[in-house]
């Protein structure tokens, strides 16, 4: 580190040394005890930092905030995310095995129920479809 | 440009999968950060919020495929900023060509004395006027707190280039403001 260097440095990043370059910091701190210049040129720097520091900066309001986090897209409920059609055909399973039992307990008691299963499960895996509508839109 | 770990790493993960939590902290840290980077840039509130808006539309996008890399997502983030930010002072420009005969730039400020009781106006104003590549390296360095080797790859310079746009830079700041600085 010489006084070239220190000053530029001092023009460029300022006084907070923190913000020099990471590998000339130790240098730089040798030198403000070996030069008397040296801390002159870091307090007119920091008179430029004070005054930089004045400028203004508004903070964004918290409306702005909340639109954004909103306009994120949105996972989807776990239990749809995974499998969703295998939960569609684990329902529609479940669906049928109550139409198929229900039928025949009805059976023991109605003697003319013959219900038709077979127009029962259709109607089920249309629920099925209206599932992985809820999907997709979701 | 860091290498090694980036710390908003776990968030913009969360961020791409969609959850609500990790959504609302990722722009509870960032969105500050992005409207000071754009405010700072075009000196303007209201184009600053559109600015940082922006931004996060376009992570929204951009989070469910991110994949650590060479570069931190926070610099990709300054880089989208920073584009959008040059994108309308471009446009501003080609509006300040067509109204250019009609201005008078003569003369005393309407508002001078107003300014000289404002010293945070008057920095804002002495950073508005210099040239784009000189504020930008004073928003990156100085504001945004960014190392001068990640700011010089953002602005695609070297480290020595950096260095003399922000000496220049804070040349014309301090010869602006001169009359302020013995206050």
């Amino acid at each position: 580190m010489n006084a070239e260097r220190f000053k530029l440095l001092a023009d460029a990043y300022g006084a907070n040394l923190d913000r020099w370059p990471a590998n000339e910091r130790a240098a730089a701190v040798a030198f403000m005890g070996e030069d008397p210049d040296a801390p002159v040129w870091l307090a007119d720097a920091e008179s430029l930092d004070r005054l930089l520091g004045a400028a203004p900066s508004p903070a964004p309001s918290a409306v702005l905030r909340e639109e954004i986090i909103a306009s994120a897209p949105r996972a989807k409920a776990g239990w749809m995310r995974r499998g969703a059609w295998m939960s569609g055909a684990g329902l529609a399973a479940a669906c049928v095995l109550g139409v198929v039992v229900g039928a025949n307990l009805s059976g023991l008691y109605l003697e003319e129920a013959t219900t038709d299963v077979s127009t029962d499960v259709s109607t089920v895996f249309d629920g099925t479809a209206y599932f992985d509508a809820l999907e997709i839109s979701g | 440009m860091s290498g090694g770990h980036d710390p908003d790493e776990a968030l913009v993960s969360g961020v791409g999968r969609g959850d609500p939590a990790s959504v609302r902290a990722f722009v509870s840290a960032k969105l500050p950060r992005m409207a000071a980077l754009a405010f700072r840039m075009l000196g303007d509130a209201t184009e600053a919020q559109d600015v940082a808006q922006e931004v996060f539309v376009r992570v929204w996008r951009h989070a469910p495929t991110w994949r650590p890399g060479p570069a931190r997502f926070d610099t990709w983030m300054h880089r989208v900023a920073l584009n959008l930010c040059y994108d309308r002072l471009r446009k501003r420009r080609e509006i300040a060509v067509d109204v250019l005969p009609e201005r008078e730039d003569d003369g005393p400020r309407p508002d001078a004395g107003l300014m000289a009781a404002d010293t945070g106006a008057r920095v804002a104003a002495a950073l508005a006027a210099l040239p784009d590549r000189q504020r930008e390296a004073v928003v990156l360095a100085h504001y945004q707190e960014l190392g001068n080797i990640e700011a010089a790859a953002l602005m695609e310079v070297s480290v020595e280039a950096l260095e003399s746009l922000l000496s220049r830079a804070r040349r014309g700041l301090r010869a602006a403001l001169a009359d302020l600085k013995t206050q």
